[in-house]
């Protein structure tokens, strides 16, 4: 037991799931963080990344690495188009902003459905999948697959590569100065809606990647988003919604909970377990495990 | 006065155009009624049920329609809605279609809740139904039954064959891995008794959530204790995972089970090789030279839909048909002539002869494939194998 | 306006009586499924036009009622099944209610979603410990006899909801509407307002999904607590409009019909014209159809 908990085997798989919470997660909360917009839709950016890399993989045998930046280009479009079609318009109305949370919760179920729903019908609902990279490593007595561990290592490069932007670019104090006090922020000089659009944009485009990623080693089809949406709340609720550099710790958290959880109590538990976390920060420290408490 | 109710107006003019249609359309074609989880989490599995339903039309069509008694063939055309993987709508559907659009037969929707719901419609209704992809006990309680059971994957026969399967190739120690949805827990509830009356000890019993994202904690006990046997009773999502995982860890096993899952086509794309050795769940095999008609069927679909069919859902919808095409041709479209005609009769499918005994299919054995070099082969009863089974050489 | 609400019901009624003697199975089926999203949506509408919480999670409550009832329905009369039904969820709520109310705006959304998922995963894994792998009803009322109490929660609930908006409880949820830290400096008991409005809340799903669990014959944790049951809901109250006891009544029939509409003729496209159609109705018709309704009667 102890040997098992112990083995680099854990951890690994620990962090290749984590890794990639971290990355869908990414990008929901930096929709959220800016534009306060529930996006449900989320987990269907990951599921047009998939098909991106699927269809490209297969057609042409462009490999998923290059796919990844036709994804990111892609979804970063739809972003476009969502928010100077939809959300723009939504913002501008005082009636409309007023019942944000609601709003965009039906906005987004309407954009959901109509992604799955278009990707079934182009698509049909076979589950699709395909072979790249699989071969099997094993260093320090761990065995590792290797497309498992690039998808560990773009995703965490992307992650910990946007927070060091956000932290270092001039660009990323102003989406900061958004997140945090976005009155404050226009009064100083930010343009707001140019951080609102650039950022929905990168935040669809990572979550495109991260479909990309998961295309390797799970089977695609127009109805894998959801699971993915969800799992992203769970982890920017844990985080703090908002908070995108506690988010990423949040992703990676959470992979070690799913894993060592199972580890320690059983298979069955998982679910009850990542839920139970879930509420239970929720109820008690709705601003996240890793924000400092902020009065209001 | 503008419009005020535009909606409920457009929606109730609609109702009733599709209501008037309904009735002029019944003149010729023999219309079959379905309903099919287009959308929702069933969908990725309906397209290989409904693409044989696809077929199926195809060829009778081709031949000059749908044989009734006396030789006359009357052209078919299926009316199917989405259910949206919600068995409350599969109900309502076939209400419609029994009662609004008044269709002449039915064929089956995809997965066992979906079954279970519709049996207390059909026998409402007395409208018989060829039941394909559902199997459980639980059908035996509905009698005396305007729905059959197709396949003869029952959890309760496959769990026997399959400790029959473990102490024939000499195993003697299984870990089980079991999803927590009905159908796999069925199983389980059926497989553990057998083995223990088998004599095949089990090392590992671990129940997991559909929803499971990562089964590493468990498949490294499962390779802790070394068992011959890797019993994983999976759905299709959660066989990729199963197998990924398996493979990165080289589970060295001989017998590894994945219920659900590998007769799809993508589970082959997915893992190649790898995916060699694998034993599922299907009693069908497009290679056995027992059916011929098994082996047509196979070729058509592949040049129609450029993919393999499922040896599972596909092969027992096939079945379906056949045996309605039969029942029809023997007792028209008189729903108690052909409740008569599908519960007495015998039929030629492409899985040999069937025949019911109350819902279920006594003839089909039940049965166990592997895939072997890519294809699937049929490994168990011998009876019926088309192959023998092969231990499984790494990944 | 609080003269349309006896009219709104009264119609109900008749759509419920005249369903079954038209003799027509899909009719019933349909009158069924529109008396089931009005009881819920006015349900909801207890709870979150009220008070402005959002619930995502309405279908924990539905959920738990359909299993205590399918649990209980071959050993007990059928009434004493549908009255555990609806007060195994209000004494849920009760009992989750105050830690939960306690967390506002999109926090609170997410929290009520999270929990309906909570309580879903919990049931799998009893079900799953009990060797229970999906229960066939045997012992249902008949689908008339179902949509008789379908119709009679229907009204239930929008009496309901119209007495909670006409009270002086409805006037305190106002308040915490509007402004709650004001609310509570004025004396508003905020808190015991809001848990009475949750467990009112909660009530009536639970007995809805007793009724729906019957109408299916067949129970499954999966798909007894479905998250798009919680999605359908707050989509009809949104779509018929908050402010007043009419809007659930128009966005469950408008949507109910709606949808029935498309899917018929439809069959491949009907969910994405759905979709639009949501997204066309936010942003255009942010008032609902019932505001509609209002500006329209105002004019003429």
């Amino acid at each position: 037991m102890v040997d098992t908990l112990l083995s680099g085997q854990l951890l690994f798989a620990a962090l290749v799931s984590g890794s990639l919470y971290a990355l869908v997660a990414l990008g929901l909360n930096l929709v959220y963080g800016t534009l306060r917009l529930l996006n449900i839709a989320h987990g269907d950016l990951v599921m047009i990344g998939a098909y991106v890399a699927f269809w490209l993989f297969t057609l042409w045998a462009v490999p998923p690495l290059v796919a990844l930046v036709l994804a990111a280009v892609l979804c970063a479009g739809l972003g476009w188009a969502v928010y100077a079609g939809l959300f723009r318009r939504m913002l501008a109305k005082p009636a409309l902003a007023k019942r944000v949370e609601a709003n965009s919760l039906i906005l987004f179920y309407g954009i959901s459905v109509i992604l799955q729903n278009a990707a079934a019908l182009a698509f049909t609902a076979s589950p699709r999948a395909y072979r790249w990279l699989d071969t099997v490593i094993t260093w320090g007595g761990v065995s590792m697959t290797l497309n498992r561990l690039l998808t560990l290592g773009v995703a965490a490069g992307i992650c910990f590569g946007v927070l060091a932007f956000l932290r270092f670019h001039l660009f990323g104090w102003g989406l900061r100065a958004v997140i945090q006090r976005k009155d404050a922020a226009q009064v100083v000089g930010v343009n707001i809606e140019r951080v609102q659009l650039i950022t929905i944009c990168a935040g669809f485009a990572v979550a495109g990647m991260a479909g990309v990623l998961v295309s390797m080693t799970e089977q695609i089809t127009p109805f894998m988003g959801f699971p993915f949406t969800i799992v992203a709340f769970v982890v920017i609720i844990v985080g703090g919604l908002g908070n995108i550099g506690a988010g990423v710790l949040a992703g990676f958290a959470l992979g070690l909970v799913e894993t060592y959880g199972i580890a320690l109590t059983s298979a069955g538990y998982r679910s009850i377990l990542i839920y139970g976390i879930f509420v239970g920060v929720l109820m008690l420290r709705p601003e996240g495990l890793f924000t400092k408490a902020v009065r209001t | 006065m503008k419009r005020p109710n535009s909606l409920a107006g457009l929606a109730l003019t609609a109702l009733m155009t599709l209501a008037s249609t309904g009735a002029e359309l019944a003149a010729d074609p023999i219309r079959i009624g379905y309903s099919i989880a287009r959308t929702g989490i069933f969908a990725a599995a309906a397209p290989s049920q409904e693409n044989p339903y696809l077929l199926w039309q195809d060829q009778v069509n081709a031949s000059g329609g749908l044989e009734l008694p006396g030789g006359e063939k009357r052209p078919v055309e299926f009316v199917s809605y989405d259910d949206q993987s919600n068995p409350a709508n599969t109900v309502r559907i076939y209400e419609r279609l029994i009662t609004q659009d008044k269709v002449d037969l039915l064929a089956a929707p995809w997965g066992t809740p979906m079954h279970l719901a519709l049996a207390p419609v059909l026998q409402r209704y007395k409208f018989p139904m060829v039941g394909n992809t559902a199997a459980s006990v639980q059908l035996r309680k509905v009698a005396p039954g305007y729905i059959w059971f197709t396949t003869s994957a029952i959890p309760d026969s496959m769990g026997t064959e399959m400790a029959a399967m473990l102490k024939a190739n000499g195993m003697t120690s299984v870990a089980v891995l079991a999803n927590e949805l009905p159908y796999a827990q069925e199983f389980r509830s059926f497989l553990l008794p057998a083995l223990k009356e088998a004599g095949i000890e089990v090392l590992v019993d671990q129940s997991y959530p559909p929803d499971a994202k990562d089964m590493t904690s468990m498949l490294v006990e499962v390779k802790g204790k070394a068992p011959d046997a890797v019993l994983a009773l999976t759905y299709p999502a959660d066989a990729f995972l199963f197998t990924g995982q398996a493979r990165e860890l080289g589970i060295a096993a001989p017998f590894v089970l994945s219920l659900i899952g590998p007769t799809i086509d993508a589970y082959r794309k997915a893992f190649g090789p790898g995916a060699n050795g694998i034993v599922s769940s299907a009693h069908w095999s497009g290679q056995a030279d027992a059916w011929p008609r098994g082996k047509a069927f196979f070729d058509a679909y592949v040049a129609k839909f450029g993919e393999e069919p499922d040896a599972l859902d596909s092969a027992v919808t096939w079945m379906s048909m056949e045996i309605l095409q039969q029942a029809v041709a023997k007792a028209g479209l008189d729903r108690e002539k052909l409740r008569e005609a599908i519960s007495t009769g015998t039929f030629e499918t492409i899985n040999g002869e069937v025949t019911f005994e109350g819902v279920q299919n006594t003839r089909t054995p039940t049965g166990f494939v592997q895939i072997q070099d890519g294809k699937i082969e049929l490994v168990w009863p011998p009876a019926i194998a088309t192959a023998e089974f092969a231990p499984k050489q790494g990944w | 306006m609080s003269a349309l609400w006896p009219l709104a019901g009264i119609a109900l009624a008749l759509l419920g009586v005249a369903a079954p003697f038209g003799g027509n199975a899909y009719a019933t089926g349909i009158a069924f499924q529109v008396a089931m999203w009005i009881a819920l949506a006015q349900s909801w509408s207890m709870l979150s036009a009220t008070t402005g919480y959002i619930s995502l999670g309405h279908a924990v409550f539905y959920g738990i009622g359909g299993y205590v009832a399918v649990l209980m329905v071959d050993a007990a009369p059928f009434p004493a099944v549908m009255l555990v039904a609806a007060l195994a969820p209000a004494v849920f709520a009760a009992v989750v209610g105050l830690p939960v109310l306690r967390v506002r705006g999109p926090y609170f959304v997410i929290l009520t979603y999270g929990l309906a998922e909570l309580v879903r995963h919990v049931v799998m894994r009893i079900e799953s410990a009990l060797g229970s792998f999906g229960r066939m009803i045997f012992s249902a009322p008949s689908p008339d006899a179902l949509l008789w109490w379908m119709v009679g929660l229907a009204v239930a609930a929008t009496l309901g909801a119209w007495a909670v908006r006409h009270s002086r409880f409805g006037a305190g949820l106002a308040a915490i509407r509007e402004d709650e830290i004001a609310a509570e400096t004025l004396g508003v008991p905020t808190a015991r307002l809001k848990l009475l409005a949750l467990i009112a809340s909660a009530t009536i799903p639970g007995a809805v999904g007793a009724l729906a669990m019957m109408r299916t014959g067949y129970f499954e944790p999966g798909q007894a607590f479905d998250p798009v049951v919680s999605f359908t809901i707050v989509t009809m109250a949104l779509v018929g409009g908050t402010d007043s006891v009419r809007g659930p009544i128009l966005g469950a029939i408008g949507f109910a019909l709606l949808s029935e509409a498309l899917w018929s003729n439809f069959p491949q496209l009907y969910m994405i014209v759905l979709g639009a159609a949501l997204i066309g109705f936010v942003l255009f018709v942010p008032q609902g159809l019932s505001g509609v309704l209002d500006r329209k009667g105002g004019r003429a």
